[in-house]
């Protein structure tokens, strides 16, 4: 059973520069080429400021979070069983994002094989005036490890 | 020129999105997506260790599905603003794997000048087994002409439309699936402060499916030294 302490454990906001090139590689891996992410004058002609980040560009943002340090154990494995945002808006490229990480939740699960500890981790990514831009929502099964792994 | 923008008035629940199939999944692309998206947790570019630690081969990150699917609701919804995305892992997607992406809408409300679509949404691979589940929220203009009051800092049309929740057939593929369809979202607005709320009503759901997720905790388990922290980090 994961540490109940552990909830409400949170990192500094970390800066996140959101680069177009950046844009353009993460969505070239998904192989998505909806010329919004590329073009600049496609995404301006379809109503957004400039060029957009696919819905789940936040993956690729940068935390000070060390989720064995947050959980307060050695981590043995991470299954990530369920991922989730809220957007307050799309994120442009351009855009100055603090990103925080906190746990929100640990509790246990029945599993196959016994009780499966579960750890929901939310990340929260701020703008520079302090505006939520999204928040993030991991559930993660762990597999602490037995000793200070 | 832009594609044809989607908006409200057009949209009716049990609409289906255009299936997306997407190329098959190669280990470039598994190298691409780890490079874009700072996961290098090996499982997914190392075909020798995802070997030492029991796995067949390395294996695409859940979030790599994620963005195609993703790309299903953005091709769909063209001018609208997505606002929620959940998904749950179900099964893995092998090098090779060919993954459908699909959607239908399943709710669609307006209030106040501010319209919303729900869409319940899979993604299949080449056998047709499903590999992720989920929903989505996406807020739309109500029309054209919605769109142009709005952009010229006039008033938004204003037409009250209630949830109308309709009991659709599941995905051939899952049974399961239509029953714990995403729970219609909790009210839009303070949704950054009522967070916490909206995902609660998951449980019963998150419960349910373990079922589900549980032959992927199998071959997981045997991921035993993978650098957890670097995955964890994100």
């Amino acid at each position: 059973m994961l540490d109940k302490n552990a909830i409400g454990r949170a990192s500094p906001p970390t800066l996140n520069e959101v680069e177009k090139g950046a844009i353009r590689r993460f969505a070239e891996a998904i192989g998505d080429y909806n010329p919004i992410y590329y073009d600049e004058e496609y995404a301006r002609a379809s109503g957004y400021p400039t060029i957009v980040a696919p819905p789940t560009f936040p993956a690729s943002f940068h935390s000070a979070a060390d989720l064995r340090e947050l959980l307060g154990v050695g981590i043995k494995s991470l299954l990530h069983a369920e991922q989730g945002f809220d957007y307050e808006r799309p994120i442009f490229a351009g855009d100055r994002i603090y990103v925080s990480t906190r746990v929100s939740d640990v509790f246990e699960r029945p599993g196959m094989s016994g009780k499966m500890d579960i750890a929901v981790i939310e990340d929260e990514g701020r703008d520079e005036e302090g505006n939520l831009v999204f928040r993030a929502r991991r559930t993660l099964v762990v597999r602490a490890a037995k000793e200070n792994a | 020129m832009p594609a044809r923008k989607l908006y409200f008035e057009s949209i009716r629940v049990g609409d289906e999105l255009p299936a997306l199939a997407k190329a098959p999944v190669d280990r470039v692309q598994l190298s691409r997506y780890a490079g874009a998206s700072g996961d290098y947790n090996p499982v997914h570019v190392d075909e020798i260790y995802a070997k030492s630690v029991g796995m067949p081969s390395v294996y695409a990150p859940g979030m790599l599905v994620m963005g195609m699917l993703g790309q299903l609701i953005s091709d769909w919804a063209r001018g609208g603003q997505l606002r929620r995305y959940n998904v749950r892992f179900i099964k893995m997607v092998w090098p090779g794997d060919t993954v459908v992406c699909k959607g239908r809408v399943s709710d669609r409300h307006g209030s106040g000048g501010r319209y919303f679509v729900e869409i319940d949404l899979w993604a299949e691979n080449q056998k047709g087994e499903l590999v992720m589940k989920g929903g989505s929220q996406i807020q739309l203009f109500y029309s054209l002409e919605d769109e142009n009051r709005q952009r010229s800092g006039q008033s938004p049309i204003v037409v009250e439309v209630p949830r109308e929740s309709l009991v659709v057939p599941a995905p051939a593929s899952s049974a399961e699936a239509a029953s714990s369809a995403p729970a219609p979202a909790a009210p839009e607005r303070d949704r950054d402060e009522d967070d916490e709320e909206d995902e609660e009503s998951d449980e019963p759901r998150s419960g349910a499916s373990s079922k589900k997720t549980a032959p992927r905790e199998k071959p997981a388990a045997k991921t035993a030294s993978l650098p957890a922290a670097k995955k964890a980090r994100k």
